[in-house]
């Protein structure tokens, strides 16, 4: 097991045990002693890390507003991170950078004036940096919207509770807790740091896929309670997005498996840790494959067709209102939170420092830093991936689904399997340096001239891949009759 | 699962506006449609009986409300055509400029509505953006955001402002740039284009049959502008080209009525520069109000029986005025107002258009022929 300054499991069991030892202990059960500081300890963790995931939650949120308001503003980062720097009339966006505390922005701000003097847009004009400069002016410290999420949640709580009277009223109340239960349940299988996990059972990757695939059937049950016929399309779209994109999920993270050669989550980490290299640097196409997977998953943009809110109002959602919206809304958060940790566990190594071995008193750092880092950069994407790309229909997801990512997801397992079986160096327990290095050069490679078609003088030709030109350029006509 | 009719309004994010689309669906897949209209029908027509000429225009600004200038200058050539007055060749050129950034603007709402019909709010949140840009340039014009009331029986209220026509070629310039960003989100996302591409095939023949018109026809490749068909105004003074698109041979497609759209707001901007350039006095002159270089005398009533008509180029199609002037003692007002409305005989062109296609694809279709649902009902 990694080192651990944070050793948080070791200070819960003895403190349990001391408490158990001093109670039960003294007492005629004293045989239930162990037992009861064993439940004491399972307890305490439970409550630690949703409280964890709970209080970091509030971080994604507040992410995703402010990267999404950044995106949108300005060109975002589709094409280019420009936003970050352009700014009109010669201004930055903002000028953030001046008020960090004791001077230590001014490189940035040399930087990023720097850059909108090579890229910026230079306009003369005041009203357009005026009308577009959406930048926050006031104090940072405060994390500008960062409590706004609770003033939602006071907001959802305040609400009545209202039930459609046609509504098959059991499913319709059981529903959300099927939804917020199984979710919640997600993160007693998902460790924080070496020695902050709440269950680390043999089979808890096996176990944590199974628990994530439930909640599709509360969403399903959710809809077709709810007697409104969007509801009942959502829910139906959903159960018929599942098979797509379940399978090839489930085969990515096989692959994660095999090439770790455990069920167990934190032997998964430890095998990364140990053997010299992320899963990333190894099965490049299993994380871009597990991301996508993972989108549809927990339906965010570009799968989010159960609650595609053009043309279904809100999906499955449209019935529910006050507090229970807002648990489900949370427990969709936290479905995007378990597949950012799982993410960063499967294939950045966890809680493993970069570079751990080689940079002097890194591990100096509680590890529990590294995963939630790593976590929110993965968040970064998501974000990313709603703010740039458009919702498919249900056809192309499952088209998708089943002549893309199930191929690919195979050939992934595939690979997985030779380089566990034959290029895995079982004797010293590490990969040869030059196994990660191949595969990523390889993979950049690849990503990077698949990058450079985007030729902006072919684009006119290659503007209809889907459909023809047929008829020919109509010919203006002339001025008079 | 079996059919069931799907009552998708009169709120519903897929309306853009106040009107009812009856769906009936098979699973996902539509099999038929029936559109309900009329739940915002204010009697306009009626309403002008017993305005004098200068106050319709107020009205006919509210008719559309992306697109107010559009409408009252519909109105305001039909009044002059009854009124018989002559307008003076700037105030042509400088109702050229607003309608056409008019047009710009209204095509930009229509973009930025029709991002999130495809599941994309980047898109809305951008060319809100630049519209804004062009609410400001009009409302230097016309002196408010949204309703300008801008054109005059005879001229317009008011001359270019200092300084303006820097300013507008500066915007239109950002502008020009800033389209590409909008082809970088959209034209360069295969998702976009696998949602729009092949869905909702409108033939042109059938369009011509119905009555469809305006940029709508323009993208099945039927050439019928009116402002090159009937040049009125100065619109053969000014240097451009109607916008039309190659369709295939199924019809014109989402994507189709999308790049029409975007070609005409770079037409637009074309226009308006090239304006600012003939403007006759100049572009940075500015005149008075009610200076005869901008507005001329026109007299305050119609002669009993006489009739006024204009066809004019909206952004969603032609729209037609036709005035009865007169009437027993009542020369100061209209004796009847009639209103062609593109978007009513659009509507049901367009729902029945979406038959066949996936529950998903009815924003997307609804979203591509840019209903308004304000001079639908009138």
């Amino acid at each position: 097991m990694t080192e651990d300054i944070l050793d948080m499991r070791g200070w819960v069991s003895a403190l349990s045990q001391w408490i158990s030892k001093n109670t039960i202990g003294q007492s005629r059960h004293w045989e239930y002693t162990d037992g009861v500081a064993f439940f004491i300890t399972e307890l305490v963790m439970c409550v630690m890390i949703f409280g964890g995931i709970m209080t970091t939650l509030f971080v994604l949120l507040w992410m995703e507003r402010k990267l999404l308001g950044r995106f949108m503003d300005r060109r975002g980062a589709v094409t280019s991170l420009r936003s970050l720097w352009v700014g009109e009339n010669g201004v930055t966006a903002g000028e953030w950078w001046n008020q960090l505390p004791f001077g230590t922005g001014v490189p940035v701000g040399f930087v990023v004036r720097m850059l909108n003097n090579i890229a910026g847009n230079d306009h003369e004009l005041e009203t357009i940096s005026r009308v577009n400069n959406r930048s926050y002016h006031g104090v940072w410290w405060m994390l500008p919207g960062f409590f706004q999420n609770l003033a939602d949640g006071m907001k959802f709580l305040t609400k009545e509770h209202m039930v459609p009277e046609k509504a098959d009223r059991l499913i319709y109340e059981v529903a959300p807790f099927i939804i917020i239960t199984t979710t919640v349940m997600l993160f007693a299988f998902i460790p924080l740091g070496p020695n902050f996990w709440a269950n680390n059972s043999e089979m808890s990757i096996l176990f944590l896929m199974a628990i994530f695939g439930v909640a599709p059937l509360g969403v399903f049950f959710a809809g077709w309670s709810s007697n409104n016929k969007y509801t009942l399309l959502g829910g139906i779209r959903s159960a018929a997005q599942l098979t797509a994109y379940e399978i090839p999920l489930l085969i990515t993270v096989l692959s994660v498996v095999v090439i770790s050669g455990s069920f167990n989550m934190v032997e998964v980490i430890e095998f990364q840790a140990d053997s010299g290299a992320w899963n990333l640097f190894l099965l490049p196409l299993g994380a871009i494959l597990f991301i996508v997977t993972m989108v549809a998953e927990v339906e965010r943009i570009p799968f989010d067709m159960p609650e595609a809110e053009a043309e279904l109002v809100e999906g499955w959602w449209t019935e529910y209102g006050g507090m229970r919206w807002g648990l489900m809304f949370s427990a969709e958060y936290l479905r995007v939170y378990a597949a950012c940790l799982l993410f960063a566990h499967f294939f950045l190594g966890g809680w493993e420092a970069p570079f751990e071995d080689t940079i002097p008193f890194i591990s100096a750092i509680p590890h529990i830093t590294w995963v939630f880092l790593k976590a929110w950069t993965v968040f970064i994407l998501f974000v990313w991936f709603r703010a740039a790309l458009h919702r498919v229909r249900t056809d192309q997801i499952l088209e998708f689904g089943w002549r893309w990512l199930l191929p690919l997801s195979l050939i992934n397992l595939a690979f997985a399997v030779v380089l566990r079986l034959w290029v895995y160096d079982g004797i010293n327990g590490e990969w040869h340096i030059l196994v990660p290095v191949l595969i990523t050069s390889i993979a950049l490679a690849l990503i990077t001239i698949l990058a450079i078609d985007e030729d902006p003088k072919a684009l006119a030709e290659r503007r209809r891949p889907f459909s023809v030109q047929t008829t020919e350029v109509a010919s203006p006509g002339q001025h008079n009759e | 699962m079996a059919e069931m009719w799907i009552s998708m309004g009169p709120q519903h994010p897929m309306t853009h506006g106040l009107w009812t689309l009856k769906v009936k669906v098979d699973g996902e897949t539509v099999i038929d449609t029936e559109p309900d209209l009329g739940y915002i029908h204010r009697g306009v027509e009626k309403i002008c009986e017993a305005r004098d000429f200068t106050q319709i225009t107020t009205y006919c600004d509210r008719l559309c409300y992306a697109s107010a200038n559009t409408w009252s200058h519909a109105y305001i050539y039909a009044a002059e055509d009854l009124l018989e007055v002559e307008v003076p060749e700037r105030a042509e050129y400088i109702r050229l400029i607003a309608v056409e950034l008019q047009r710009i603007a209204s095509h930009l709402m229509w973009l930025g509505a029709y991002c999130p019909d495809v599941g994309n709010l980047t898109g809305m949140v951008w060319c809100l953006r630049e519209r804004e840009m062009m609410m400001d340039l009009l409302q230097e014009l016309g002196g408010s955001r949204l309703h300008y009331n801008f054109p005059r029986v005879g001229g317009v209220k008011r001359d270019l402002p200092i300084g303006f026509a820097q300013r507008c070629r500066a915007k239109l310039k950002l502008f020009l740039d800033r389209i590409q960003e909008y082809e970088a989100i959209l034209d360069e996302s295969t998702i976009f284009l696998i949602r729009t591409q092949g869905v909702g095939y409108a033939k042109a023949a059938e369009m011509v049959n119905h009555g469809v018109s305006g940029p709508n026809i323009r993208a099945a490749g039927v050439n019928y502008d009116v402002r090159w068909a009937h040049p009125y105004s100065v619109y053969d003074e000014i240097d451009w080209e109607p916008a039309i698109e190659r369709p295939s041979i199924k019809g014109s497609d989402c994507y189709d009525r999308y790049r029409v759209r975007v070609e005409e707001m770079v037409m637009s901007a074309r226009m308006v520069s090239d304006a600012l350039d003939k403007i006759p006095g100049g572009a940075e002159t500015h005149y008075t109000s009610g200076d005869e270089a901008i507005i001329a005398k026109a007299p305050q009533r119609a002669a009993e029986g006489q009739t006024g008509f204009h066809h004019f180029e909206d952004s969603r199609g032609e729209s037609c005025f036709y005035l009865v002037g007169g009437g027993e003692g009542r020369g100061k007002y209209p004796y009847r107002v009639s209103i062609r409305s593109p978007m009513f005989i659009t509507l049901p062109y367009a729902a029945k258009c979406m038959i066949g296609y996936k529950v998903a694809d009815i924003p997307a279709i609804m979203g591509s022929f840019d209903p308004c649902i304000g001079e639908t009902d009138r």
